[in-house]
Protein backbone atom coordinates (compact mmCIF):
# COMPACT_ATOMS: atom_id res chain seq x y z
CA UNK A 1 0.00 0.00 0.00
CA UNK A 2 1.84 3.83 -0.88
CA UNK A 3 0.47 6.29 0.93
CA UNK A 4 0.81 9.88 0.18
CA UNK A 5 0.43 12.92 2.20
CA UNK A 6 0.01 16.57 1.62
CA UNK A 7 0.81 19.45 3.61
CA UNK A 8 1.39 23.33 3.38
CA UNK A 9 4.45 25.80 4.94
CA UNK A 10 2.31 28.28 6.53
CA UNK A 11 2.90 31.15 8.80
CA UNK A 12 3.37 30.08 12.69
CA UNK A 13 0.21 30.32 14.42
CA UNK A 14 2.25 33.04 17.26
CA UNK A 15 3.12 35.23 14.12
CA UNK A 16 2.07 39.17 13.23
CA UNK A 17 0.43 39.53 10.78
CA UNK A 18 1.17 42.57 8.36
CA UNK A 19 -0.53 43.43 5.01
CA UNK A 20 1.85 43.48 1.72
CA UNK A 21 2.31 46.16 0.16
CA UNK A 22 -0.15 44.30 -2.90
CA UNK A 23 -3.10 44.43 -0.19
CA UNK A 24 -3.20 40.89 -1.43
CA UNK A 25 -1.91 38.92 1.41
CA UNK A 26 0.33 39.20 4.34
CA UNK A 27 3.88 39.84 3.91
CA UNK A 28 6.31 37.28 4.63
CA UNK A 29 8.80 39.51 5.60
CA UNK A 30 10.43 37.90 8.69
CA UNK A 31 7.85 36.13 9.26
CA UNK A 32 8.21 32.75 10.46
CA UNK A 33 6.62 29.52 9.00
CA UNK A 34 6.30 25.73 9.93
CA UNK A 35 4.35 23.34 9.12
CA UNK A 36 3.53 23.15 12.29
CA UNK A 37 -0.12 23.48 11.21
CA UNK A 38 -2.43 21.32 13.83
CA UNK A 39 -3.83 19.49 11.12
CA UNK A 40 -1.17 18.84 8.55
CA UNK A 41 0.60 17.94 11.31
CA UNK A 42 -1.97 15.12 12.49
CA UNK A 43 -2.31 13.75 8.90
CA UNK A 44 1.22 12.93 8.67
CA UNK A 45 1.21 11.06 11.91
CA UNK A 46 -1.68 9.45 11.02
CA UNK A 47 0.09 8.56 7.56
CA UNK A 48 2.75 6.86 9.38
CA UNK A 49 0.75 5.25 11.48
CA UNK A 50 -0.69 3.57 8.39
CA UNK A 51 2.38 2.54 7.44
CA UNK A 52 3.12 1.08 10.74
CA UNK A 53 -0.24 -0.47 11.04
CA UNK A 54 -0.43 -2.44 7.54
CA UNK A 55 2.94 -2.37 6.72
CA UNK A 56 1.97 0.32 3.51
CA UNK A 57 4.83 0.33 1.18
CA UNK A 58 6.01 3.78 1.52
CA UNK A 59 4.78 7.10 2.71
CA UNK A 60 5.43 10.25 0.64
CA UNK A 61 4.84 13.84 1.64
CA UNK A 62 4.57 16.45 -0.99
CA UNK A 63 3.74 20.12 -0.68
CA UNK A 64 3.16 22.90 -3.50
CA UNK A 65 4.91 26.07 -2.26
CA UNK A 66 7.92 28.14 -2.92
CA UNK A 67 11.39 27.28 -2.25
CA UNK A 68 11.55 27.91 1.50
CA UNK A 69 8.54 25.03 1.84
CA UNK A 70 11.31 22.55 1.46
CA UNK A 71 11.58 22.67 5.50
CA UNK A 72 7.59 21.15 5.70
CA UNK A 73 8.79 18.46 3.59
CA UNK A 74 12.15 17.86 5.52
CA UNK A 75 10.29 18.25 8.86
CA UNK A 76 7.71 15.42 7.80
CA UNK A 77 10.29 12.70 6.34
CA UNK A 78 12.70 13.50 9.64
CA UNK A 79 8.72 12.66 11.73
CA UNK A 80 9.42 9.11 9.53
CA UNK A 81 8.22 9.72 5.42
CA UNK A 82 9.91 7.96 3.02
CA UNK A 83 10.43 10.31 0.18
CA UNK A 84 8.75 13.91 -0.51
CA UNK A 85 7.69 15.82 -3.46
CA UNK A 86 8.10 19.17 -4.16
CA UNK A 87 6.08 21.40 -6.50
CA UNK A 88 8.02 24.60 -6.94
CA UNK A 89 6.27 28.10 -7.12
CA UNK A 90 7.57 31.69 -7.38
CA UNK A 91 7.94 33.33 -3.65
CA UNK A 92 4.72 35.89 -4.48
CA UNK A 93 2.68 33.42 -6.49
CA UNK A 94 -0.94 33.41 -4.83
CA UNK A 95 -2.65 30.79 -5.69
CA UNK A 96 -6.48 29.72 -5.23
CA UNK A 97 -6.96 26.50 -3.38
CA UNK A 98 -8.59 24.77 -6.84
CA UNK A 99 -5.62 25.82 -8.54
CA UNK A 100 -3.04 24.04 -5.57
CA UNK A 101 -5.66 20.84 -6.35
CA UNK A 102 -5.50 21.02 -10.18
CA UNK A 103 -1.15 20.60 -9.26
CA UNK A 104 -1.37 17.90 -6.32
CA UNK A 105 -3.47 15.89 -8.64
CA UNK A 106 -1.37 16.14 -12.00
CA UNK A 107 1.35 14.57 -10.11
CA UNK A 108 0.00 12.20 -7.50
CA UNK A 109 -1.88 10.94 -10.44
CA UNK A 110 1.80 9.50 -11.97
CA UNK A 111 2.75 8.03 -8.24
CA UNK A 112 1.21 5.32 -6.63
CA UNK A 113 -1.25 5.74 -4.11
CA UNK A 114 -3.68 4.06 -2.24
CA UNK A 115 -4.56 6.41 -0.01
CA UNK A 116 -3.64 10.43 -0.03
CA UNK A 117 -4.14 11.72 3.38
CA UNK A 118 -4.54 16.09 3.86
CA UNK A 119 -5.75 18.24 7.01
CA UNK A 120 -8.99 19.49 7.05
CA UNK A 121 -7.54 23.02 6.41
CA UNK A 122 -4.67 24.84 5.98
CA UNK A 123 -3.72 27.24 9.14
CA UNK A 124 -3.83 30.03 6.54
CA UNK A 125 -6.63 30.42 4.06
CA UNK A 126 -8.50 28.46 5.71
CA UNK A 127 -9.84 26.84 2.95
CA UNK A 128 -10.56 23.05 3.72
CA UNK A 129 -10.63 22.71 -0.29
CA UNK A 130 -7.87 20.33 -1.34
CA UNK A 131 -9.29 16.91 -0.03
CA UNK A 132 -12.72 16.81 -1.90
CA UNK A 133 -11.15 18.28 -4.75
CA UNK A 134 -8.25 16.02 -5.13
CA UNK A 135 -11.15 13.12 -5.26
CA UNK A 136 -13.01 14.33 -7.96
CA UNK A 137 -9.90 15.50 -9.63
CA UNK A 138 -8.03 11.50 -9.56
CA UNK A 139 -11.79 9.94 -9.67
CA UNK A 140 -11.39 8.62 -6.28
CA UNK A 141 -14.07 9.04 -3.43
CA UNK A 142 -13.02 11.67 -0.53
CA UNK A 143 -13.41 11.10 3.27
CA UNK A 144 -13.39 14.41 5.33
CA UNK A 145 -13.72 15.06 8.71
CA UNK A 146 -12.36 11.95 9.82
CA UNK A 147 -10.87 11.21 12.97
CA UNK A 148 -10.32 8.11 13.11
CA UNK A 149 -9.38 5.50 10.33
CA UNK A 150 -8.72 1.58 10.03
CA UNK A 151 -7.95 0.21 6.60
CA UNK A 152 -8.84 -3.38 5.18
CA UNK A 153 -6.36 -4.62 2.81
CA UNK A 154 -8.31 -7.51 1.77
CA UNK A 155 -11.85 -6.19 1.48
CA UNK A 156 -10.37 -2.22 0.28
CA UNK A 157 -12.58 -1.01 3.10
CA UNK A 158 -11.62 2.00 5.04
CA UNK A 159 -13.51 1.48 8.55
CA UNK A 160 -13.74 5.14 9.90
CA UNK A 161 -15.14 7.64 12.39
CA UNK A 162 -16.29 11.18 11.32
CA UNK A 163 -17.51 14.89 12.75
CA UNK A 164 -21.05 15.31 11.99
CA UNK A 165 -23.15 18.23 13.28
CA UNK A 166 -24.11 16.93 16.78
CA UNK A 167 -22.12 13.87 16.73
CA UNK A 168 -20.21 11.34 14.97
CA UNK A 169 -20.53 8.60 12.34
CA UNK A 170 -19.05 5.44 12.41
CA UNK A 171 -18.84 4.52 8.68
CA UNK A 172 -17.31 2.48 6.11
CA UNK A 173 -16.07 3.42 2.72
CA UNK A 174 -14.36 1.80 0.16
CA UNK A 175 -10.40 2.65 -1.01
CA UNK A 176 -8.55 4.01 -3.04
CA UNK A 177 -9.66 7.34 -1.42
CA UNK A 178 -8.49 10.90 -0.26
CA UNK A 179 -8.96 11.31 3.65
CA UNK A 180 -9.37 14.68 4.99
CA UNK A 181 -8.61 13.93 8.50
CA UNK A 182 -9.82 16.52 11.51
CA UNK A 183 -8.06 15.43 14.38
CA UNK A 184 -6.09 11.97 14.20
CA UNK A 185 -5.73 9.21 17.18
CA UNK A 186 -2.70 10.03 18.53
CA UNK A 187 -0.52 13.79 18.88
CA UNK A 188 1.94 14.17 16.08
CA UNK A 189 5.71 12.86 17.54
CA UNK A 190 8.41 14.63 17.60
CA UNK A 191 11.16 14.35 14.98
CA UNK A 192 13.89 12.72 16.68
CA UNK A 193 18.10 14.88 16.51
CA UNK A 194 18.66 11.08 14.43
CA UNK A 195 15.99 11.07 12.59
CA UNK A 196 16.13 14.93 11.54
CA UNK A 197 19.53 13.87 10.45
CA UNK A 198 18.19 10.74 8.57
CA UNK A 199 16.07 13.22 6.84
CA UNK A 200 18.40 15.24 5.22
CA UNK A 201 19.43 12.55 2.81
CA UNK A 202 15.89 11.13 2.18
CA UNK A 203 15.07 11.80 -1.35
CA UNK A 204 13.31 14.69 -2.87
CA UNK A 205 11.87 15.50 -6.25
CA UNK A 206 11.05 19.04 -7.15
CA UNK A 207 8.73 19.07 -9.98
CA UNK A 208 9.02 22.77 -11.18
CA UNK A 209 5.40 24.15 -12.04
CA UNK A 210 5.61 23.75 -15.68
CA UNK A 211 5.84 20.37 -15.54
CA UNK A 212 3.21 20.02 -12.71
CA UNK A 213 0.54 22.57 -14.85
CA UNK A 214 1.71 20.37 -18.25
CA UNK A 215 0.18 17.01 -15.92
CA UNK A 216 -2.70 18.71 -14.84
CA UNK A 217 -4.23 19.67 -18.07
CA UNK A 218 -5.83 15.93 -18.46
CA UNK A 219 -7.79 16.38 -15.47
CA UNK A 220 -11.45 16.99 -15.14
CA UNK A 221 -12.82 20.44 -14.52
CA UNK A 222 -11.81 23.87 -16.10
CA UNK A 223 -8.14 25.41 -14.78
CA UNK A 224 -10.39 28.43 -13.68
CA UNK A 225 -10.40 29.94 -9.96
CA UNK A 226 -10.89 32.48 -7.50
CA UNK A 227 -8.58 35.70 -7.57
CA UNK A 228 -8.29 37.56 -4.83
CA UNK A 229 -9.55 41.06 -4.21
CA UNK A 230 -7.63 42.03 -0.85
CA UNK A 231 -6.42 40.77 2.48
CA UNK A 232 -7.69 42.94 5.53
CA UNK A 233 -7.03 43.04 8.99
CA UNK A 234 -8.83 44.43 11.10
CA UNK A 235 -7.71 48.04 13.52
CA UNK A 236 -6.48 46.71 16.18
CA UNK A 237 -9.21 46.35 18.82
CA UNK A 238 -8.71 49.20 21.37
CA UNK A 239 -9.42 46.93 24.24
CA UNK A 240 -12.43 46.44 25.64
CA UNK A 241 -15.24 48.81 27.01
CA UNK A 242 -15.49 47.98 31.53
CA UNK A 243 -17.87 47.69 32.78
CA UNK A 244 -17.86 49.73 36.27
CA UNK A 245 -19.86 48.50 39.53
CA UNK A 246 -20.16 48.13 42.99
CA UNK A 247 -22.35 44.68 42.88
CA UNK A 248 -22.47 41.64 41.52
CA UNK A 249 -25.83 42.92 40.86
CA UNK A 250 -25.00 46.40 39.58
CA UNK A 251 -22.44 44.70 36.90
CA UNK A 252 -25.21 42.60 35.53
CA UNK A 253 -27.70 45.23 35.22
CA UNK A 254 -25.16 47.60 33.05
CA UNK A 255 -23.97 44.72 31.24
CA UNK A 256 -27.27 43.48 29.87
CA UNK A 257 -28.42 47.19 28.88
CA UNK A 258 -25.26 47.95 27.31
CA UNK A 259 -25.60 43.92 24.76
CA UNK A 260 -29.29 45.03 24.13
CA UNK A 261 -29.08 48.56 23.25
CA UNK A 262 -25.46 49.34 22.37
CA UNK A 263 -24.71 45.95 20.22
CA UNK A 264 -28.07 44.50 20.16
CA UNK A 265 -26.97 41.25 20.31
CA UNK A 266 -30.03 40.33 22.89
CA UNK B 1 -34.03 27.11 -6.74
CA UNK B 2 -33.40 24.69 -3.58
CA UNK B 3 -32.15 21.17 -3.82
CA UNK B 4 -32.14 18.93 -0.86
CA UNK B 5 -30.70 15.92 -1.11
CA UNK B 6 -31.18 12.61 1.65
CA UNK B 7 -33.33 10.12 2.11
CA UNK B 8 -36.61 10.79 3.96
CA UNK B 9 -36.88 14.67 3.55
CA UNK B 10 -40.60 15.31 3.46
CA UNK B 11 -40.53 17.14 6.88
CA UNK B 12 -36.96 19.61 5.92
CA UNK B 13 -39.09 19.98 2.46
CA UNK B 14 -42.24 21.26 4.67
CA UNK B 15 -39.59 23.35 6.15
CA UNK B 16 -37.72 24.96 3.31
CA UNK B 17 -40.81 25.62 1.43
CA UNK B 18 -41.72 28.23 4.03
CA UNK B 19 -39.03 30.64 3.48
CA UNK B 20 -41.08 30.62 -0.08
CA UNK B 21 -38.44 29.74 -3.02
CA UNK B 22 -39.72 29.56 -6.84
CA UNK B 23 -38.77 25.97 -6.39
CA UNK B 24 -37.63 23.31 -4.27
CA UNK B 25 -36.07 19.98 -5.70
CA UNK B 26 -36.28 17.36 -3.31
CA UNK B 27 -33.63 14.33 -3.99
CA UNK B 28 -35.21 11.61 -1.65
CA UNK B 29 -33.92 8.16 -2.42
CA UNK B 30 -32.42 5.65 0.00
CA UNK B 31 -29.20 5.19 -1.42
CA UNK B 32 -28.85 8.99 -0.23
CA UNK B 33 -29.03 8.03 3.50
CA UNK B 34 -25.42 7.99 4.11
CA UNK B 35 -24.13 10.88 2.90
CA UNK B 36 -20.61 10.93 0.42
CA UNK B 37 -19.54 13.55 -1.46
CA UNK B 38 -19.32 12.13 -4.40
CA UNK B 39 -22.74 10.38 -4.68
CA UNK B 40 -24.37 13.89 -3.25
CA UNK B 41 -21.86 15.99 -5.67
CA UNK B 42 -23.30 13.39 -8.60
CA UNK B 43 -26.98 14.07 -7.74
CA UNK B 44 -26.62 18.39 -7.33
CA UNK B 45 -24.38 18.41 -10.24
CA UNK B 46 -27.42 16.66 -11.87
CA UNK B 47 -29.61 19.08 -10.31
CA UNK B 48 -27.80 22.07 -11.88
CA UNK B 49 -27.56 21.17 -15.48
CA UNK B 50 -31.40 20.94 -14.99
CA UNK B 51 -31.20 24.40 -14.84
CA UNK B 52 -30.84 26.43 -18.23
CA UNK B 53 -28.51 29.13 -16.18
CA UNK B 54 -27.27 28.30 -12.64
CA UNK B 55 -25.72 31.22 -11.51
CA UNK B 56 -24.18 30.45 -7.96
CA UNK B 57 -24.33 27.51 -5.59
CA UNK B 58 -24.80 28.10 -2.06
CA UNK B 59 -24.79 25.66 1.05
CA UNK B 60 -24.21 26.06 4.67
CA UNK B 61 -20.35 25.62 5.97
CA UNK B 62 -21.60 22.59 7.91
CA UNK B 63 -19.04 19.65 7.65
CA UNK B 64 -21.34 18.23 4.81
CA UNK B 65 -21.52 21.55 2.76
CA UNK B 66 -17.45 22.31 3.30
CA UNK B 67 -16.83 18.49 1.61
CA UNK B 68 -19.58 18.83 -1.10
CA UNK B 69 -18.94 21.84 -2.48
CA UNK B 70 -15.22 21.76 -4.04
CA UNK B 71 -16.01 18.30 -5.71
CA UNK B 72 -19.58 20.11 -7.24
CA UNK B 73 -17.51 22.97 -8.39
CA UNK B 74 -14.99 20.51 -10.04
CA UNK B 75 -17.75 18.20 -11.65
CA UNK B 76 -19.51 21.47 -13.01
CA UNK B 77 -16.25 24.07 -13.90
CA UNK B 78 -17.06 26.48 -11.58
CA UNK B 79 -14.91 27.99 -8.70
CA UNK B 80 -15.12 27.86 -4.69
CA UNK B 81 -14.97 29.63 -1.55
CA UNK B 82 -15.78 28.29 1.88
CA UNK B 83 -17.08 29.79 5.26
CA UNK B 84 -18.07 33.12 3.67
CA UNK B 85 -19.20 35.58 6.04
CA UNK B 86 -20.75 38.02 2.99
CA UNK B 87 -21.46 37.63 -0.81
CA UNK B 88 -22.64 39.95 -3.00
CA UNK B 89 -23.21 39.75 -7.13
CA UNK B 90 -19.49 40.46 -9.37
CA UNK B 91 -19.66 42.39 -12.66
CA UNK B 92 -19.21 40.03 -15.34
CA UNK B 93 -20.91 36.77 -13.61
CA UNK B 94 -19.92 35.17 -10.31
CA UNK B 95 -19.83 36.28 -6.86
CA UNK B 96 -17.84 38.48 -4.58
CA UNK B 97 -16.67 36.35 -1.09
CA UNK B 98 -15.61 37.95 1.98
CA UNK B 99 -14.44 34.94 4.26
CA UNK B 100 -12.49 34.76 7.65
CA UNK B 101 -8.93 33.49 7.28
CA UNK B 102 -6.02 32.41 9.64
CA UNK B 103 -8.49 31.71 12.27
CA UNK B 104 -10.53 35.31 11.88
CA UNK B 105 -7.47 37.29 12.50
CA UNK B 106 -7.75 38.45 9.00
CA UNK B 107 -10.65 38.43 5.90
CA UNK B 108 -10.15 37.88 2.51
CA UNK B 109 -12.25 39.18 -0.39
CA UNK B 110 -12.04 36.77 -3.37
CA UNK B 111 -13.79 36.90 -7.00
CA UNK B 112 -14.98 33.89 -8.02
CA UNK B 113 -15.86 33.74 -11.54
CA UNK B 114 -19.05 31.34 -13.20
CA UNK B 115 -20.33 29.07 -11.53
CA UNK B 116 -19.26 30.16 -7.83
CA UNK B 117 -19.83 27.48 -5.07
CA UNK B 118 -19.98 29.39 -1.83
CA UNK B 119 -20.50 27.98 1.72
CA UNK B 120 -22.14 30.22 3.91
CA UNK B 121 -20.99 30.74 7.47
CA UNK B 122 -23.95 29.49 10.16
CA UNK B 123 -25.58 32.71 11.68
CA UNK B 124 -23.59 35.06 9.13
CA UNK B 125 -26.64 35.72 7.20
CA UNK B 126 -30.36 35.83 8.44
CA UNK B 127 -33.06 33.54 7.13
CA UNK B 128 -36.28 35.12 7.12
CA UNK B 129 -39.79 33.46 6.46
CA UNK B 130 -41.74 34.20 3.81
CA UNK B 131 -45.46 33.86 4.99
CA UNK B 132 -48.49 32.52 2.58
CA UNK B 133 -45.42 30.55 0.32
CA UNK B 134 -47.03 28.93 -2.24
CA UNK B 135 -43.79 27.19 -3.59
CA UNK B 136 -44.64 23.05 -4.69
CA UNK B 137 -42.01 20.60 -3.77
CA UNK B 138 -40.97 18.52 -7.06
CA UNK B 139 -39.09 14.93 -6.99
CA UNK B 140 -36.08 14.73 -8.16
CA UNK B 141 -35.16 11.82 -10.00
CA UNK B 142 -31.67 10.52 -8.67
CA UNK B 143 -30.82 8.07 -10.89
CA UNK B 144 -27.27 6.52 -11.48
CA UNK B 145 -24.99 6.95 -8.30
CA UNK B 146 -21.11 6.08 -8.83
CA UNK B 147 -20.51 2.58 -6.94
CA UNK B 148 -17.82 4.61 -4.63
CA UNK B 149 -20.39 6.27 -3.28
CA UNK B 150 -23.47 3.32 -2.31
CA UNK B 151 -20.81 2.00 -1.20
CA UNK B 152 -20.44 3.93 1.87
CA UNK B 153 -22.46 2.27 4.62
CA UNK B 154 -23.00 4.32 7.65
CA UNK B 155 -22.83 1.83 10.99
CA UNK B 156 -23.99 4.06 13.58
CA UNK B 157 -24.34 7.62 14.53
CA UNK B 158 -23.25 8.80 18.26
CA UNK B 159 -24.60 11.81 19.55
CA UNK B 160 -23.01 14.04 21.41
CA UNK B 161 -24.94 16.41 21.60
CA UNK B 162 -27.54 16.83 24.56
CA UNK B 163 -30.53 19.20 24.24
CA UNK B 164 -28.01 22.32 23.89
CA UNK B 165 -27.69 23.57 19.80
CA UNK B 166 -24.55 22.27 18.41
CA UNK B 167 -21.38 24.54 18.97
CA UNK B 168 -20.48 25.52 15.69
CA UNK B 169 -23.84 27.06 14.71
CA UNK B 170 -25.27 28.64 18.42
CA UNK B 171 -25.96 32.11 17.99
CA UNK B 172 -24.54 32.67 21.87
CA UNK B 173 -21.42 30.78 22.88
CA UNK B 174 -21.46 31.05 27.02
CA UNK B 175 -17.67 29.58 27.80
CA UNK B 176 -16.14 28.64 30.71
CA UNK B 177 -12.25 28.61 31.72
CA UNK B 178 -10.08 27.56 34.20
CA UNK B 179 -10.96 30.60 36.38
CA UNK B 180 -14.26 28.65 37.28
CA UNK B 181 -12.08 26.96 39.75
CA UNK B 182 -14.22 23.52 39.61
CA UNK B 183 -16.58 21.31 37.26
CA UNK B 184 -19.27 21.77 39.66
CA UNK B 185 -19.21 25.13 39.02
CA UNK B 186 -20.05 24.80 35.40
CA UNK B 187 -23.50 25.04 36.33
CA UNK B 188 -23.51 28.49 36.48
CA UNK B 189 -22.30 28.67 32.74
CA UNK B 190 -24.99 26.29 32.33
CA UNK B 191 -27.75 28.19 33.68
CA UNK B 192 -26.51 31.01 32.03
CA UNK B 193 -26.26 29.36 28.53
CA UNK B 194 -30.49 28.12 29.44
CA UNK B 195 -31.88 31.56 29.87
CA UNK B 196 -29.85 32.83 26.44
CA UNK B 197 -30.91 29.50 24.60
CA UNK B 198 -27.17 29.35 24.04
CA UNK B 199 -24.14 26.69 23.72
CA UNK B 200 -21.39 26.01 26.07
CA UNK B 201 -18.14 26.47 25.28
CA UNK B 202 -14.67 25.78 27.12
CA UNK B 203 -11.01 26.23 27.13
CA UNK B 204 -9.15 23.09 26.71
CA UNK B 205 -7.59 24.12 30.17
CA UNK B 206 -10.83 22.93 31.62
CA UNK B 207 -11.69 20.10 29.07
CA UNK B 208 -7.75 18.54 29.81
CA UNK B 209 -8.87 18.50 33.16
CA UNK B 210 -11.78 16.32 32.55
CA UNK B 211 -14.47 19.31 33.96
CA UNK B 212 -16.10 19.51 30.05
CA UNK B 213 -16.26 17.37 27.11
CA UNK B 214 -14.00 17.72 23.98
CA UNK B 215 -16.97 18.45 22.38
CA UNK B 216 -17.19 21.89 23.63
CA UNK B 217 -14.02 23.33 23.37
CA UNK B 218 -13.02 26.16 21.70
CA UNK B 219 -9.58 26.54 19.94
CA UNK B 220 -7.07 25.63 17.73
CA UNK B 221 -7.11 22.04 18.61
CA UNK B 222 -10.85 22.72 19.31
CA UNK B 223 -13.97 23.98 17.29
CA UNK B 224 -14.25 27.40 15.26
CA UNK B 225 -17.17 29.29 16.34
CA UNK B 226 -18.16 32.88 15.23
CA UNK B 227 -21.62 33.72 17.42
CA UNK B 228 -23.14 36.87 17.66
CA UNK B 229 -22.32 36.59 21.01
CA UNK B 230 -19.28 34.71 22.99
CA UNK B 231 -19.48 34.94 26.67
CA UNK B 232 -15.89 34.03 28.21
CA UNK B 233 -16.09 33.15 31.84
CA UNK B 234 -12.39 32.91 33.56
CA UNK B 235 -10.64 32.30 30.51
CA UNK B 236 -7.51 34.25 30.19
CA UNK B 237 -7.59 34.39 26.61
CA UNK B 238 -4.33 32.43 25.02
CA UNK B 239 -3.67 32.36 21.59
CA UNK B 240 -4.58 28.97 20.56
CA UNK B 241 -8.04 30.04 22.07
CA UNK B 242 -8.47 33.25 20.35
CA UNK B 243 -7.88 32.12 16.90
CA UNK B 244 -11.73 29.77 17.52
CA UNK B 245 -13.01 32.64 18.93
CA UNK B 246 -12.33 35.86 18.08
CA UNK B 247 -14.41 36.23 14.80
CA UNK B 248 -17.25 36.27 17.19
CA UNK B 249 -19.20 39.58 16.89
CA UNK B 250 -19.62 40.52 20.44
CA UNK B 251 -17.43 39.43 23.12
CA UNK B 252 -17.90 39.91 26.40
CA UNK B 253 -15.25 38.70 28.86
CA UNK B 254 -15.45 38.05 32.70
CA UNK B 255 -12.47 37.38 34.44
CA UNK B 256 -10.94 38.66 37.70
CA UNK B 257 -7.52 39.44 36.75
CA UNK B 258 -7.59 42.96 34.71
CA UNK B 259 -4.47 42.23 32.74
CA UNK B 260 -5.76 38.70 31.29
CA UNK B 261 -5.08 38.88 27.54
CA UNK B 262 -9.21 38.24 26.65
CA UNK B 263 -10.07 41.98 27.69
CA UNK B 264 -7.82 43.10 24.35
CA UNK B 265 -10.20 41.09 21.83
CA UNK B 266 -13.16 41.39 24.12
CA UNK B 267 -15.69 44.61 23.27
CA UNK B 268 -17.13 44.44 27.00
CA UNK B 269 -15.34 43.42 30.01
CA UNK B 270 -16.43 42.63 33.55
CA UNK B 271 -13.47 42.26 36.04
CA UNK B 272 -14.63 40.45 39.21
CA UNK B 273 -15.37 36.85 40.11
CA UNK B 274 -17.00 34.84 37.85
CA UNK B 275 -18.77 32.69 40.40
CA UNK B 276 -20.56 36.09 41.20
CA UNK B 277 -21.18 37.31 38.80
CA UNK B 278 -22.67 34.36 36.58
CA UNK B 279 -25.77 33.88 39.17
CA UNK B 280 -27.02 37.96 38.48
CA UNK B 281 -26.18 37.62 34.94
CA UNK B 282 -28.57 34.68 34.86
CA UNK B 283 -31.39 36.28 36.98
CA UNK B 284 -31.21 39.52 35.18
CA UNK B 285 -31.78 38.17 32.11
CA UNK B 286 -34.15 35.48 33.18
CA UNK B 287 -36.12 38.80 34.63
CA UNK B 288 -35.99 40.49 31.62
CA UNK B 289 -37.31 37.73 29.62
CA UNK B 290 -39.70 36.62 32.19
CA UNK B 291 -38.37 33.32 32.43
CA UNK B 292 -38.02 31.58 36.29
CA UNK B 293 -34.65 32.10 37.44
CA UNK B 294 -33.11 28.42 37.09
C1 LIG C 1 -0.69 23.31 20.42
C2 LIG C 1 -1.65 23.91 21.41
C3 LIG C 1 -3.01 23.89 21.11
C4 LIG C 1 -3.92 24.45 22.01
N1 LIG C 1 -5.24 24.45 21.68
C5 LIG C 1 -6.11 25.07 22.50
C6 LIG C 1 -7.50 25.15 22.17
O1 LIG C 1 -7.96 24.62 21.15
N2 LIG C 1 -8.32 25.80 23.00
C7 LIG C 1 -7.89 26.38 24.17
O2 LIG C 1 -8.72 26.98 24.88
N3 LIG C 1 -6.60 26.30 24.52
C8 LIG C 1 -5.70 25.64 23.72
N4 LIG C 1 -4.41 25.55 24.12
C9 LIG C 1 -4.06 25.94 25.51
C10 LIG C 1 -3.88 27.42 25.75
O3 LIG C 1 -2.54 27.76 25.48
C11 LIG C 1 -4.20 27.78 27.22
O4 LIG C 1 -3.39 27.01 28.06
C12 LIG C 1 -5.66 27.56 27.62
O5 LIG C 1 -6.52 28.16 26.69
C13 LIG C 1 -5.88 28.16 28.99
O6 LIG C 1 -7.17 27.90 29.43
P1 LIG C 1 -7.88 28.86 30.50
O7 LIG C 1 -7.97 30.22 29.96
O8 LIG C 1 -9.15 28.20 30.91
O9 LIG C 1 -6.92 28.75 31.77
P2 LIG C 1 -5.87 29.77 32.38
O10 LIG C 1 -4.93 30.26 31.37
O11 LIG C 1 -5.37 29.14 33.60
O12 LIG C 1 -6.75 31.04 32.76
C14 LIG C 1 -7.68 31.09 33.79
C15 LIG C 1 -8.19 32.51 33.86
O13 LIG C 1 -9.23 32.60 34.82
C16 LIG C 1 -9.11 33.79 35.56
N5 LIG C 1 -9.77 33.56 36.84
C17 LIG C 1 -9.34 32.83 37.91
N6 LIG C 1 -10.27 32.81 38.87
C18 LIG C 1 -11.31 33.55 38.41
C19 LIG C 1 -12.59 33.88 38.95
N7 LIG C 1 -12.98 33.47 40.17
N8 LIG C 1 -13.41 34.63 38.22
C20 LIG C 1 -13.02 35.08 36.98
N9 LIG C 1 -11.84 34.79 36.44
C21 LIG C 1 -10.99 34.01 37.13
C22 LIG C 1 -7.62 34.03 35.64
O14 LIG C 1 -7.36 35.41 35.85
C23 LIG C 1 -7.13 33.53 34.28
O15 LIG C 1 -7.13 34.60 33.36
C24 LIG C 1 -3.47 25.01 23.25
C25 LIG C 1 -2.11 25.01 23.54
C26 LIG C 1 -1.20 24.48 22.64
C27 LIG C 1 0.26 24.52 22.99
Amino acid sequence: MDVIVCVKHVPDAETRLRAASSGKWIDPDGVKFTVNNTYDEAAAEEALRLKEKCGAKSVRVITVGPARAEEALRYVLSMGADEATHIETPPDAQLDPLTISRLLAGVIKTLPHDIVMVGKQAADDEAGVVGSALGALLGLPSYAFVTELNPDATTKTLKMRRYVEGGEEHFNGPFPAVVSLLKGAADPRTPTLPNILKARKKPLTKVPLADAQAKAQALPGAPVAGTVRSFVLPPPKTGAKMVEFQTPEEAAEKLVKLLREEAKVL
Amino acid sequence: MVGLLGSGLSAAAEAVRAYGPDRVLVADDPRLKAFSAQGYSAVAAKMLSSLPEPRAVLAPATAMGRELLPRLAIEVGGTVAPDATDVVPREGGGLVVTRPVFGGRATLVVELPTIPCVSLRPNAFAAEKSPGASTKTEPFPVGDLPATATSVVVEKTVVTRGDTPELTEAPIIVSGGRGMKGPENFALVEKLARVLGAGVGASRAVVDAGWRPASEQVGQTGKTVSPNLYVACGISGAIQHLVGMSSSRCIVAINKDPAAPIFKVANYGVVGDALTILPALTATIARSKGLPNP
